[in-house]
């Protein structure tokens, strides 16, 4: 499942990019559909970088890098007996 | 007499701990994140000490502070300068920080011995200084083990080998920053290292790079303007292309893994501030071609040992693999066409040395004293007054964690979320921890505090420290009603659909979907009703308030509505109880959206006429079913009730057209308290009717479960998994909505067996034959249905009755069918 929301959230991301509007419902949907089924995807982007966050996998480019500028792939987490648990750390750069 | 049980890998670049238990071996995962292994790196930034991934973070930005590879100065008198402490650290204490660290994967487990591996290489006093670190972490035995002898164990024991000459192994072990290669020798169970090479600048990390160098710049460049890319990209100070590099650093390392099971992978580039949009094909030859160099090294040095020892590569048995570079499928295919060797592959190379540790550490007995060990399950928890102070319940996304220590203590803090996603790392504690903590959304949020004494020897937890996000609050006001969606149930009845639940706090919102349950043709006057009403979820529609209420004509479509189509309903409501519904028809894109607040009830007296009826309906359908009871007081309840009902219906059939007065208004009170008294009398008796139903059917259940596929049983599970809750809710449209999908379980296991068909087959014996279309062969398959039932064949069964289905003129409903009926709102 991983993959797939990776996906998605890349596709997600180019829209944003490419100023296409058209499809942002069917995201909310999927989005919506996977909350359902237990996962939490959050995109950390334009935040400033906790070092404690172990949910993040940063690339830090220099020594008082401070805000989320890039995320390459999201955080996710997905509830198994009714509590969330990491699946995967989001990768992002700091800058 | 114990054994260790326990084993580690304390690598260079990574390290794990496993556990022996039971002849099985389970490798602790790291509790924050959810790994094997831990980068063996620590750093110490600002009275904080991180270890492992996070440490790791800020060795490129942040080198001074950060130490990794001390493993290759173990033994030696070099020693560390960490400014945040202002003193030296020896290989030794960074080690010891790291077992401490793997220890902390057991979660409170008390280890007092354990196996830990070191390279072939190690001289005695390195080895020493290995054994020095374990016990600095608190360990009171360490056995020291090779690790080409753990690896070697590891598969022997995994692959259960039973040697019984003497044998030759070569371990080939290509980790993520070095390389070495062992010479194992192996006789009935008995192992050594007869002779081993290494280099410790060659590994997996270096592949990396060169991917990066060798494939994707010389891309860009044939694509873009870019020139010199790769020196830009490594020059020091060049924000933007130090940011490419470690993107690209990234997904050379996701494509080098594809390309271990796939022979092409593709590298997507989008990167604004140099304007790069690229997608790169990468093929495996590429790959195979610029990490050549890099294997041709190792196999040198490996070609070198077997010189060095006189042998030839037909004197070694098998190739043992490990480090996550071996998964390269050119490293494995390499090895075995230029030996001739056989290559073992069966385990994941990244742990098989933490595994061969832990079976060494499940046969070495303990030589600690009895009594010791004896204490071992006990959780060592000094008698520590820890103070705890913090919000239970917050809405904001972070909250303060407060906690009072004695003054005696001395030592480290650490905070951690059970989720996995936050840890603060080692901090020096004060008399007065403060921290604030960031907390995931709508969900309790579980933290755990830990004390360390100086030796990083955890003297204290406590994981009771719960705080829920959003879903309590103390400003929040609750909502003293359920408020529901009506939806169509079948044709001619609804149901309704908690959107939010008594007692939730305001301010509210959810999304829900449904689907259209009747066609509403363009330009016709038909209507899509959307009606929310505020009251008891489990009582009647009509007797609860509706609160907002949308009707969306026919008359505005571009388009058709079609049954099934998707409708997106968007609830709102604000602390001050204002209603918003915000309709999305994807198919149609129409969007509509309302405000409804208290002042401004719609009522639609077409609505309330049609919810008389229903009401009116059931109450006349209730009297004929109990008329024959003869139970007096219930019928003269329900008669007064149908009395009041009908007249009611009357008057509201006569103000039909009255647009002005406030008559509608007075005939919508009335309802509600007509239909509450109606409802009054009926509930308990529905709903005792629904669990009755319940019952049965899930008797009925627990007769076929077993003849259940694994799919249908984990199903059953789910949905008798809130049945408490359900079935103590007195909602009968709830303990209803269990009942049908309980009864379409049992249907489909049920139908699911071979046995069916004889039913099947029965139920079209009986049919009158004028139904199917070709007599004769109506009658031979009926002919045939019978012997093969007297036969017990019913795979032939099967097929006639599939036949005999095919021959009906008419076909029959599906059991489903009810889910295409066509409702009155038209929406399900």
């Amino acid at each position: 499942m991983n993959t797939i929301i990776n996906q998605l959230f890349e596709i997600e991301k180019k829209a944003l990019e490419q100023n296409i509007d058209g499809f942002d419902r069917n995201l909310k949907r999927i989005y919506h559909e996977l909350e359902e089924k237990g996962y939490k995807i959050v995109n950390p982007l334009g935040t400033n970088y906790d070092e404690r966050d172990s949910s993040i996998d940063a690339n830090i480019l220099n020594a008082n890098s401070k805000k989320i500028t890039k995320v390459i792939r999201p955080t996710i987490y997905k509830t198994e007996n009714d509590t969330f648990q990491l699946i995967q750390k989001a990768v992002v750069i700091v800058e | 007499m114990k054994n260790i049980n326990i084993g580690i890998d304390l690598g260079t670049t990574n390290s794990g701990i496993a556990k022996y238990e039971n002849g099985k071996i389970s490798i602790y995962k790291n509790p924050v994140g959810f790994k094997d292994t831990i980068p063996s790196v620590v750093s110490f930034r600002k009275g904080r000490i991180q270890i492992g991934e996070k440490a790791r973070e800020h060795s490129a930005t942040n080198a001074e502070n950060v130490f990794s590879s001390f493993k290759r100065k173990m033994g030696s008198d070099e020693e560390y300068f960490i400014k945040d402490l202002d003193r030296n650290c020896s290989p030794i204490e960074l080690s010891s920080m790291v077992l401490n660290e793997l220890i902390n994967f057991a979660q409170g487990e008390s280890l007092k011995s354990a196996v830990i591996t070191i390279p072939a290489s190690f001289d005695t006093i390195q080895s020493n200084a290995t054994k020095k670190a374990g016990y600095q972490a608190g360990f009171e035995e360490i056995v020291l083990l090779q690790e080409p002898i753990a690896a070697c164990l590891a598969y022997s024991n995994s692959l259960q080998l039973e040697v019984t000459s003497e044998k030759k192994w070569l371990v080939y072990d290509f980790g993520g920053g070095t390389f070495d290669i062992a010479l194992v020798n192996i006789n009935e169970r008995d192992l050594k290292v007869v002779d081993h090479k290494g280099n410790n600048f060659l590994g997996g990390v270096d592949l990396d790079t060169l991917f990066v160098e060798k494939i994707i710049c010389p891309k860009i460049e044939k694509e873009t303007q870019e020139s010199g890319l790769w020196s830009k990209l490594i020059a020091k100070e060049n924000t933007t292309y130090n940011k490419l590099f470690f993107e690209l650093l990234y997904k050379a390392e996701e494509a080098k893994k594809e390309l271990s099971i796939k022979e092409t992978s593709n590298i997507e580039i989008d990167f604004d501030e140099l304007d790069i949009s690229l997608d790169i094909d990468i093929r495996r030859e590429e790959f195979e071609v610029i990490i050549r160099s890099k294997f041709e090294e190792s196999f040198h040095l490996m070609e070198k040992l077997i010189k060095d020892n006189h042998l030839r590569f037909s004197d070694i048995e098998r190739i043992i693999l490990v480090g996550g570079t071996t998964y390269i499928p050119y490293i494995r295919q390499q090895l075995q066409e230029r030996t001739q060797i056989q290559v073992e592959t069966s385990l994941d190379p990244t742990t098989a040395v933490i595994i061969g540790a832990a079976y060494y550490a499940g046969s070495k007995p303990s030589e600690l004293v009895e009594e010791e060990i004896l204490n071992e399950s006990k959780i060592e928890q000094s008698n520590i007054q820890v103070e705890t102070i913090y919000e239970p319940h917050s809405k904001d996304s972070e909250e303060l964690l407060v906690f009072l220590l004695p003054e005696s203590f001395d030592g480290y803090y650490r905070i951690t979320r059970s989720d996995g996603g936050f840890d603060t790392g080692l901090l020096k504690a004060n008399k007065k921890i403060a921290e604030f903590v960031p907390l995931l959304e709508k969900t309790t949020n579980q933290f755990t505090l830990f004390l360390y004494d100086h030796q990083q020897k955890q003297v204290y937890s406590n994981n009771s420290i719960q705080i829920t996000n959003g879903l309590y609050s103390i400003l929040g006001q609750p909502i003293p009603n359920d408020i529901c969606l009506e939806l169509d149930e079948e044709s001619g009845k609804s149901h309704m659909e908690i959107i939010f639940k008594k007692n939730d706090i305001l301010p509210l919102k959810r999304t829900i979907y449904k689907t259209c349950s009747k066609n509403i043709l363009k330009n016709s006057d038909q209507k899509l009703i959307i009606n929310v009403v505020e009251g008891n979820a489990g009582s009647m529609i009509g007797s609860n308030l509706s609160i907002g209420y949308i009707e969306i004509c026919g008359s505005n479509f571009e388009q058709d509505l079609l049954k099934g189509m998707d409708i997106e309903l968007n609830f709102k409501v604000s602390e001050s109880r204002d209603l918003s519904i915000d309709v999305y028809i994807s198919a149609l894109d129409l969007e509509i959206n309302e405000v409804f607040n208290p002042h401004q009830r719609k009522v639609s007296i077409e609505k309330l006429t049609s919810e008389i009826k229903n009401a009116l309906d059931a109450v006349i359908e209730e009297i004929r079913s109990e008329e024959s009871t003869e139970n007096y007081e219930y019928l003269a309840k329900l008669k007064r009730s149908e009395e009041s009902l009908s007249v009611l219906y009357n008057e509201a059939l006569e103000n039909k057209n009255d647009a002005l007065t406030d008559k509608k208004h007075q005939i919508d009170e009335l309802k509600k308290i007509y239909i509450q008294e109606f409802d009054d009398i009926i509930r308990h008796k529905h709903v005792l009717f629904e669990l009755d139903e319940y019952n049965n059917i899930k008797n009925s259940l627990s007769f076929y479960i077993e003849k259940a596929s694994p799919r249908q049983k984990e199903e059953f599970e789910k949905i008798i998994k809130n049945e408490k809750e359900v079935l103590q809710s007195n909602n009968k449209y709830l303990i209803r909505k269990k009942n049908k999908e309980l009864d379409s379980l049992l249907d489909n296991i049920y139908h699911n067996r071979e046995e069916s068909y004889i039913d099947y087959f029965y139920y079209f014996r009986f049919e009158d034959p004028s139904v199917f279309k070709d007599k004769s062969k109506h009658n031979k398959l009926i002919q045939l249905g019978e012997k093969a039932i007297d036969n017990s064949n019913l795979i032939e069964l099967k097929s006639i009755c599939h036949q005999l289905y095919d021959l009906l003129i008419v076909k029959p409903k599906r059991k489903d069918d009810f889910n295409t009926f066509d409702g009155n709102l038209g929406i399900k």
